[in-house]
């Protein structure tokens, strides 16, 4: 079979298998929130309503019916892209995440962003400077950034530039004062697509301290294994063969090493957007940030079933998509990998 | 955004706000006749009436989380003239007057609900207040002011609300200028001191509304250890409130021995004891503790609520100063929504939790805590005592309850006395604290100030240096 007939079989193949990973995902999560103490009707009437009016609630939201039948109904409803309405206000739960997705690509990608170039920065400038003091600066910083606690480390940032300094909102995605800018849920995209100077600097302010934390945090992981993999590609024999040819080292690191050492940073990457879509909670609490992570969180306390499971669905969809992205992209640039 | 149909004044007395005169009681106390006021519009132009209001309290019959508060209460809604309404209730009720101040019947528009009667619209408030809501989302919220509103307008032109989801985010905002007016009942009790020394300084302003939130104990009576009354009576003179006050929230929680907030009751007695060690000991003693016998309590606590466990760390650290030989707490963090699911099951034999009416009107603290629909001698075995996790009643209390619902004035509020009086001697609570609402703002806005229901009256907010 050719190659590419074989990768072809080969997407298929996980595509096939994404419904499945998804389908345990969202059972799991199904089952894990019965599990667990407490339900909606506590979290919406609170200790002191009657038995009646509990009853009368959980009615109503249909948790009166039989497990089996919840999950059947949940399940069935799934399949047709239905993720249910909230508990506690009835909004539909697509609108939710539509409303909070956006918030959280922005921050993740502005982050990814920041965490990859300053990563890539410092993990280049150690190699090319091997046991030199930039490279032991740079060593420090990624251990650093792997040892601070992400909610400490945010929480230092915010008081020294916004209490402290006050160069920046303290939380939030828009100035308070100012109407949210319509479109895409963008605002970076829509206030820029919109023309509005104030639109786009005041979010720009909002998105500052927020991304650059959970980017300086993400960098280090950048650092180490592109620092990791480019010295080990330099101790490599094509490496020593190019530079018997005589190959400027400049040469040798950004045409022959740096190509090769990108391929296992180039996994963590595509495993790190996956996980700053839902993984970014400690920033988005600490910085107000009215993300996915922040609502799933709102919702877990308030018990609100259909919220949680359609986000976890939602999120496990895309870490699902954005791997099965990467591994595509890897196989194909990648000859020595097999499928 | 919204108004109520009545409002409580400093006096604790009714006074008038959508409606036009006092509510009228006939058929025995059954039916209530309330008279509206007939230059009031909602926010989308269309006028308030009779309809309009029946309408709402209908759709919060229907739909409102909170609507058991009327369950039981109202059978039925008519409008008999274009400005009243009459509410036909099942059983005679005193409280009613409290329960017509509640914000729960803040009037909307028929117009704009009218594809939404009975769901929710989450997007839009359509009602008959001093703003009217511009902008929705999630964490931010603009008012305008409404130019045809009935009353005294807003002495602003609108307000941006912002939410921030940390204590520290909105300490933060307030110290560095970003934001001119913090109302939070959730910022941590040292960023609260601080607030409230830099107001003493001058350099913010403080508002503070009515006490009407409490914090108490509540102890399981029908198990041991405190299915026995000397038990319970030992616990409640061990716990030293000042001190508690002092330590936890630096004497910005008052020190409460009542179920009901001194401010909403004129008569108010402070019935639980006082902090007593000696009283403590002596009735250990008597149960048989103290003598190489320690009576070990687990004190459960809300542990996504920053005040409950530093009350019980204070109060631990109490009672091994007083009671070391006699009394130990273990203590276990529960999250609160957790501890409601499993408080009327009887998972906790002291609990920590607290409690605002949902009007101001002192029933609306006991009964939820006391009252009870099934007695078996002191032990309820169905009713709010058992939603509270005390499980405690007392047929003479529960008279005392249900005779304070046909009575009115003075006589009600010493009917509703005694019932306290009577559940301080059952023991199944120990009130601990009061909080008071506070709102603080920049020096150069107007002082915070909150209406009878501890809610902030943003309309009078202003900046004072325009």
């Amino acid at each position: 079979m050719s190659r590419s007939k074989a990768l072809i079989r080969y997407f298929i193949t996980r595509l096939a298998l994404a419904p499945v990973m998804l389908w345990i995902i969202a059972s799991l999560v199904f089952l894990l929130l019965r599990i667990a103490p407490g339900d909606p009707v506590d979290a919406i009437l609170g200790t002191r309503a009657t038995e009646l009016a509990r009853e009368s609630l959980r009615a109503k939201l249909g948790l009166d019916e039989p497990l089996h039948q919840q999950y059947i109904q949940f399940i069935q409803n799934l399949m047709h892209g239905d993720l249910g309405t909230a508990l506690v206000n009835q909004e539909p739960v697509s609108n939710i995440i539509q409303k909070a997705l956006p918030a959280s690509i922005e921050l993740g990608v502005t982050a990814f962003l920041i965490a990859i170039t300053l990563g890539m920065a410092i993990g280049f400038i150690g190699t090319s400077k091997a046991d030199g003091k930039t490279d032991l600066i740079g060593r420090l910083f990624g251990i650093g950034t792997y040892a601070i606690p992400p909610f400490w480390g945010a929480m230092l940032i915010q008081l020294l530039f916004a209490v402290v300094l006050g160069w920046f909102p303290i939380g939030g995605r828009f100035p308070a004062n100012l109407t949210p800018p319509n479109g895409t849920g963008f605002y970076l995209f829509d206030s820029f697509w919109n023309r509005s100077f104030i639109d786009f600097q005041g979010t720009l302010k909002h998105l500052f301290l927020p991304a650059m934390t959970l980017g300086i945090l993400l960098s280090g992981i950048f650092s180490r294994a592109l620092r990791l993999n480019l010295t080990r590609t330099l101790e490599s024999d094509y490496i020593e063969a190019a530079r018997s040819r005589g190959i400027s080292e400049t040469q040798i690191i950004v045409k022959h090493a740096f190509p090769n050492a990108l391929l296992p940073v180039l996994t963590i990457a595509g495993i790190t957007v996956a996980s700053l879509i839902g993984g970014a909670l400690l920033i988005e609490v600490t910085f107000s940030w009215p993300g996915i992570a922040m609502r799933l969180q709102e919702a877990i306390a308030q018990r609100d079933y259909p919220v949680v499971q359609g986000i976890v669905v939602v999120i496990a969809a895309l870490a699902v998509m954005i791997s099965i992205l990467v591994d595509l992209i890897i196989a194909t640039i990648d000859p020595r990998i097999s499928y | 955004m919204g108004d109520t149909l009545y409002k409580v004044d400093r006096n604790g007395e009714l006074t008038t706000s959508l409606a036009s005169k006092l509510p009228e009681l006939t058929n025995n106390g059954l039916t209530v006749t309330i008279s509206l006021r007939d230059d009031i519009f909602f926010h989308d132009g269309t006028k308030f009436d009779g309809e309009a209001m029946a309408f709402t309290i209908q759709r919060f019959m229907n739909i409102g989380t909170l609507n058991y508060i009327l369950s039981g209460r109202i059978k039925s809604i008519d409008v008999p003239e274009k400005y009243k309404i009459r509410l036909n209730l099942s059983r005679p009720s005193s409280s009613i007057n409290g329960l017509l101040t509640s914000i729960n019947l803040t009037p909307v528009s028929p117009k704009s609900y009218a594809n939404h009667k009975n769901k929710f619209l989450n997007d839009n408030f359509i009602g008959t207040g001093p703003y009217k809501l511009d902008n929705f989302s999630p964490q931010q919220k603009q008012l305008k002011r409404f130019n045809l509103y009935w009353s005294t307008p807003a002495q602003n032109n609108g307000i941006s609300f912002i939410s921030l989801s940390n204590s520290s985010a909105l300490f933060g905002a307030l110290i560095n200028g970003e934001i001119d007016v913090l109302l939070s009942n959730s910022i941590q009790e040292d960023q609260r001191k601080y607030l409230n020394t830099m107001s003493k300084k001058g350099e913010i302003v403080e508002g503070r509304g009515s006490a009407l939130e409490i914090g108490y104990l509540t102890f399981r009576t029908n198990a041991p250890p405190f299915n026995k009354p000397i038990i319970r009576k030992a616990i409640l003179h061990s716990l030293d409130r000042n001190l508690i006050s002092k330590r936890v929230s630096y004497g910005l929680r008052k020190p409460l021995r009542s179920l009901v907030p001194p401010d909403i009751n004129i008569l108010a007695k402070s019935s639980w004891p006082k902090y007593n060690p000696y009283i403590t000991k002596k009735l250990l003693t008597k149960a048989g503790f103290c003598n190489g016998e320690q009576l070990n309590i687990p004190l459960t606590f809300r542990s996504n609520v920053p005040a409950d466990k530093l009350l019980a760390l204070t109060w631990q650290a109490q009672v091994q100063r007083d009671f070391s030989e006699c009394l130990k707490l273990s203590l276990n963090g529960v999250e609160s929504t957790t501890i409601y699911r499993q408080l009327s099951k009887g998972a906790y034999q002291a609990v920590m939790l607290d409690w605002r009416g949902s009007y101001p009107d002192p029933e609306a603290y006991l009964s939820p805590l006391l009252s009870c629909e099934r007695i078996n001698r002191n032990v309820c075995e169905q009713g709010e005592a058992v939603i509270s996790g005390s499980f405690w009643t007392d047929p003479l209390m529960e008279n005392a309850l249900k005779r304070s619902e046909e009575l009115h004035g003075r006589k009600r509020l010493e009917a509703l006395n005694k019932v306290e009086k009577i559940a301080s001697n059952g023991g199944a609570y120990l009130p601990i604290w009061l909080l008071s609402p506070r709102a603080w703002a920049q020096k150069y806005i107007s002082k915070p100030e909150f209406d009878s229901n501890g809610h902030l009256l943003l309309s009078r907010l202003k900046n004072i240096n325009k």
